[in-house]
């Protein structure tokens, strides 16, 4: 027994160490971290899936828009752009409820158009398409006039 | 002695294979390897447009900063002599204009929208250090703000270039979320909501009612570069040979 003391003074320097490791640990590791998930992907901070979940979503349904403005969305519904939601044209859902009409986007320049309808090599051959603004006013038969834009002659919530 | 130091040597140097073993196959005894994707992401090639109002979209409900794209649209142009083009100005978010070009000297050309693949086996979870980025139990692939570190090593391992580090403002990494935020709402990710020719879709692959659920039971559908064993989960109609 007389070599025993060495023997208990590393064991108390270590369970001491052990003490102060496991102290530090838990004060460095967030609460949730572990509780959801495998080991291999899925280990991580569980409250931040709350977190994520709880940020306001900006863009809503068309059907939203259904409530004040119904005459339009039935125009638009039957219309050809009725695959083309409200809010690609008009923006966010969020920001005009907050906010009322002035944030609302009613883009009818040519080149707001021509985003979707300019002639690109890339697009579905049977998608419609103009090379420019000009000649598809002249090929149609129709004079360029002053403050012209393909609204003149297309309704934009039900094209034709 | 001399015995005694020989049963020794073999008895530690078994513990400690035994408990490297152990180690190395803890993810495959803790049921890591049966992790259930409950969603796809389809992207049919053959119906984008190339406005890139799902780019525009996307900008707007995560607040990306200038200069950073969750989600963008490729334009590839292969020419007669077999070369090959790739354009993406601003991410598409203003969408594409004409080529100037000569007429007729770009055989093909074809749109192509990216984002991140939520893949099921990610490289970029797998290299954090500090368990920011990790799967979601619905198979989401997320960054967890307040843990990141920032040390970028996500964004190199990404084979899609997926990830960003916004130096200038959080300085932590970000991505697409696939519109977790949205989702768990019961809303479509902003980017599938806003296509106007139904070239994005997501749902749930066990729902039937899901748009993506006919899909990837009918369609021959493609990955990008499978090579690297990520297992994505975004899924390409008509993908051509040229895409990377």
């Amino acid at each position: 027994m007389k070599h025993c003391n060495h023997i208990i003074r590393f064991i108390v320097v270590f369970i001491f160490i052990g003490i102060g490791f496991f102290a530090v640990r838990s004060y460095l590791v967030p609460d949730s971290f572990g509780i959801y998930g495998s080991y291999s992907y899925g280990f991580h901070r569980g409250d931040s899936d709350a977190e994520q979940a709880s940020i306001p979503a900006l863009y809503q349904e068309s059907e939203s828009c259904k409530e004040c403005h119904e005459a339009v969305y039935r125009t638009w519904s039957n219309g050809g752009h009725a695959g083309v939601t409200c809010e690609a044209c008009h923006g966010p859902w969020q920001a005009h409820n907050e906010n009322t009409l002035d944030t609302v986007v009613k883009d009818t320049s040519v080149e707001g158009c021509m985003v979707c309808h300019v002639t690109l090599q890339a697009r579905p051959a049977g998608f419609p398409q103009i090379d420019d603004f000009a000649s598809h006013v002249k090929e149609q038969g129709e004079e360029v006039q002053q403050d012209m834009d393909c609204t003149f002659c297309h309704e934009p919530h039900e094209p034709k | 002695m001399n015995q005694d130091r020989r049963t020794f040597l073999k008895k530690s140097s078994l513990t400690l294979a035994g408990s490297g073993l152990y180690i190395a196959l803890f993810p495959m005894i803790s049921g890591a390897s049966a992790k259930q994707q409950l969603y796809a992401y389809i992207v049919d090639t053959e119906k984008c447009i190339g406005c890139g109002k799902c780019a525009a979209a996307c900008k707007k409900e995560n607040k990306v900063p200038d200069g950073y794209y969750r989600t963008w649209v490729e334009r590839y142009s292969i020419m007669k002599d077999g070369e090959v083009i790739v354009d993406s100005p601003k991410g598409a978010v203003d969408g594409f204009k004409p080529v100037k070009m000569e007429k007729g000297k770009i055989e093909k050309s074809f749109f192509v929208p990216k984002l991140c693949n939520h893949c099921a086996s990610p490289n970029c979870v797998q290299v954090c250090p500090v368990g920011a980025t990790y799967v979601t139990k619905e198979g989401f692939v997320l960054v967890d703000e307040k843990h990141c570190v920032g040390c970028s090593y996500c964004v190199q391992a990404c084979p899609y270039g997926a990830r960003y580090v916004d130096h200038f403002g959080s300085g932590v990494a970000d991505k697409c979320t696939w519109c977790y935020h949205r989702v768990t709402k019961g809303l479509q990710p902003a980017c599938v909501n806003i296509c106007p020719s139904d070239a994005r879709l997501f749902g749930r692959i066990d729902d039937p009612k899901s748009s993506v659920h006919s899909i990837l039971k009918e369609k021959r559908l493609q990955i990008l570069k499978p090579e690297t064993g990520n297992n994505p989960m975004v899924f390409y109609v008509g993908l051509d040979k040229e895409v990377r």
